[in-house]
């Protein structure tokens, strides 16, 4: 069969997304991301000014590990993401049910086609960006090349990585825990008795600097072994093996009691938890763009040491805690609601009440940051910055993508819509966060666009006839 | 009295005309079966007149209340088994019936799903997840979902698939004795044993055009078999 199911795949993806929004819009994405990328990277000779070259090198390692981590952890979910987002259409992702070819066979090719996917969507644009970039800044084109290929590397050796902890778990949470006790103690170990730096641990950035033969092995092993051993130790789940569980929907409703949504609420909390990989799927989520908030964190203290570290954070925060959002979607389609007497604007209310609950965990995150960077003094005005960036930049995500932001994001026309009405708050936020943090206790006033923005999405995705594959 | 009215109703999708300029009205307490061949607008159909779909021209009134006013209204007062859509996966069986009955403001909801359980008999299966049930049994639970709130119409889209024939004698049964209080059911499907068993009343459709509409005892006085009947007016177009 070769790569026939593998060619299939990629043509089935590339159908499904077009058929949805257009081949131009979505064709448009990764040009946009280059684009982005290359904006970006046309501020690098300033935040060379705060930074050395290596500490950007190393950052850069560190983001693509994470980005790595947060695609591949569409393998903490394995198959219920297919289910999610192929539905009940007969894709070729469900070929192993009527066809002689493997699960295994099956999952790998749909893998190996997620990687291709990711890497052409997002990849490879931003390698591009940053190379086109180098020859408006004052960077060497070769080694701009050379750091994409081992931020590559890093991508994969992320993406291999989650991939081997979401089978360990599979199999057992005890393993998975065992393991990575293990590879804590061996790290700890390397540095502290054979005095091995971190940077030599992240093999793709000390490859960059120091390049061996010994290294580009590791770095292979690194990529292939846990991949390979996934694979070999995948488990599916059978429907023999099914469970059994306690009615607790009217339970869990009468706890959010509170709201005339309670029942939709308890779902969809039920939906996380007994999906494969549990509430824990937020807080991976959360990974990658809190690594990100960090970094951008970073250069803010470097290039405006006054700064409010806290109040910046807060403004980044807000943005990425919209992402729970995507989560809470990504389980729920509208189509099994539309025999029932629901509206759309129904469940998105829904969804904007379970949001809010889970944002307590971004809400934590604020006062540890807080606390952990002395900066109580200011958390009030953080703490509304956060509450009116986050609220805002969900009521955008609502109105451009309604139910489906993790589909409608790939159309280029709908993400740049969105990027065009977050990003000036965003500045706006930032900069008046640097010159007085006293001015964000004025920012609740963004939650009157907001809530008005909201109103007019509930209207606009009730006339809206729903997603279907 | 007419508890379904439809006029002029058409559906395009492009080019193709799903369901061409439709008229037809159904009484109380009919047994109604849409028959067809595979794509010839039966679903289509059902969507429309259940606003789960938006008609490209003509209007439906469900109990006197149209349609495209007010789908959700519709939808109270209906129950619907659709051809394809499952249960949310991460919920039970039974769970997922106390879901539909929340949405549907039901106060005796345990009581009212325990019947269905007993009577489809999968009892054993309430506690497990949506996904992990068989085709059989979430077909089961459509059901049991559709006439929970005992509605007054029931649109059931291909009723009969994925049921033993244990399930598919108890579900004509309780469809007889459900008309026979009053009630009405639009069903379609493409199995003709079915609608000559239990049907009141037939349509014909075919590319969209509804080429006939009667009793069945019309065609059973004139000793017509409906299998006989259907293939020769299709045939014809």
């Amino acid at each position: 069969m070769g790569f026939e199911i593998l060619k299939i795949m990629i043509k089935e993806e590339w159908r499904l997304h077009t058929s949805l929004f257009g081949k131009r819009m979505f064709a448009l994405f990764p040009i946009m991301i280059g684009i982005g990328a290359f904006i970006a990277s046309l501020f690098l000779p300033y935040i060379k000014t705060i930074m050395t070259t290596q500490q950007m090198v190393q950052s850069a390692h560190y983001i693509f590990i994470l980005f790595g981590v947060s695609i591949g952890s569409f393998g903490l979910a394995g198959k219920e993401i297919m289910n999610r987002r192929f539905g009940q259409a007969s894709l070729v992702a469900y070929s192993s049910r009527s066809l002689p070819v493997s699960e295994r066979t099956i999952f790998l090719n749909f893998l190996i086609k997620d990687i291709i996917y990711y890497v052409i969507l997002w990849i490879l644009p931003i390698i591009f960006g940053l190379v086109i970039a180098t020859l408006f800044i004052k960077i060497n084109t070769i080694s701009m090349l050379l750091v994409c290929g081992t931020l590559i590397l890093s991508f994969l050796i992320g993406l291999s990585i989650v991939f081997f902890l979401s089978t360990l778990y599979a199999h057992s949470i005890k393993l998975l825990i065992a393991f990575l006790t293990m590879g804590l103690v061996a790290i700890l170990i390397l540095i502290n008795f054979y005095s091995i730096g971190i940077t030599n641990i992240l093999l793709p950035y000390s490859i960059y600097y120091n390049p061996s033969v010994t290294k580009l092995l590791l770095i292979m092993i690194l990529i292939f072994v846990p991949s390979i051993l996934s694979l070999i130790f995948l488990k599916i789940d059978y429907p023999e093996k099914k469970r059994q569980y306690k009615n607790s929907l009217m339970d869990l409703s009468f706890k959010f009691k509170f709201s005339q949504h309670s029942y939709y609420i308890a779902k969809d909390f039920l939906d996380l938890k007994r999906s494969e990989g549990g509430l824990g799927k937020i807080i991976f989520s959360f990974l990658f763009p809190i690594g990100l908030t960090w970094l951008f964190l970073y250069i803010f203290l470097e290039l405006i040491p006054t700064v409010k570290a806290i109040m910046i954070f807060a403004v980044f925060l807000g943005i990425v805690s919209a992402s729970i959002y995507n989560m809470l979607t990504a389980f729920d389609t509208f189509n099994p609601y539309m025999f029932l007497p629901v509206k759309v604007s129904t469940i998105i209310k829904s969804k904007i009440i379970s949001y809010l609950i889970v944002s307590i965990f971004s809400f934590i995150i604020l006062v540890l940051v807080a606390i952990s960077l002395n900066q109580l003094e200011w958390f009030i005005p953080a703490l509304l910055s956060f509450i009116t960036i986050s609220f805002y930049s969900l009521s955008m995500t609502i109105y451009f993508a309604g139910l489906h932001p993790t589909i409608l994001f790939y159309n280029s026309k709908i993400f740049a819509q969105y990027i065009c009405t977050v990003s000036p708050i965003l500045f706006v936020f930032t900069i008046a966060s640097i010159l007085n943090p006293y001015i964000m206790l004025a920012s609740p006033v963004l939650l009157i666009p907001a809530l008005f923005v909201l109103k007019k999405s509930y209207k606009k995705w009730d006339k809206w006839k729903p997603l279907s594959i | 009295m007419s508890v379904i009215k439809i006029n002029n109703l058409t559906k395009e999708f492009g080019e193709l005309t799903a369901v061409d300029n439709v008229t037809l009205s159904i009484e109380k307490g009919q047994l109604f079966g849409l028959l067809g061949p595979n794509g010839s607008g039966k679903t289509t159909m059902i969507k429309m007149l259940t606003g789960q779909l938006k008609p490209t021209n003509g209007t439906a009134k469900i109990l006197d209340i149209d349609v495209l006013d007010d789908p959700i209204k519709v939808r109270t007062k209906v129950g619907i088994i659709p051809e394809q859509e499952t249960p949310p996966s991460f919920l039970t069986a039974q769970e997922y019936l106390e879901f539909v009955g929340s949405i549907r403001k039901l106060s005796n909801i345990k009581k009212l799903s325990e019947k269905w359980f007993k009577m489809l008999d999968f009892e054993d299966q309430k506690n497990a997840l949506c996904k992990d049930l068989s085709r059989g049994t979430r077909q089961k639970l459509m059901v049991a979902q559709a006439f929970l709130h005992e509605p007054q119409i029931a649109f059931i889209d291909e009723p009969l698939i994925n049921l033993d024939p244990i399930i598919q004698r108890t579900l004509k049964d309780f469809l007889l004795d459900y008309i026979k209080k009053g009630n009405t059911v639009f069903f379609s499907t493409h199995v003709l044993e079915i609608a000559e068993e239990i049907c009141t009343q037939i349509g014909i459709i075919d590319k969209g055009k509804l080429l006939h509409k009667g009793s069945i005892t019309e065609l059973k006085n004139k000793r017509q078999h409906l299998e006989d009947f259907f293939l020769k007016l299709v045939k014809e177009g």
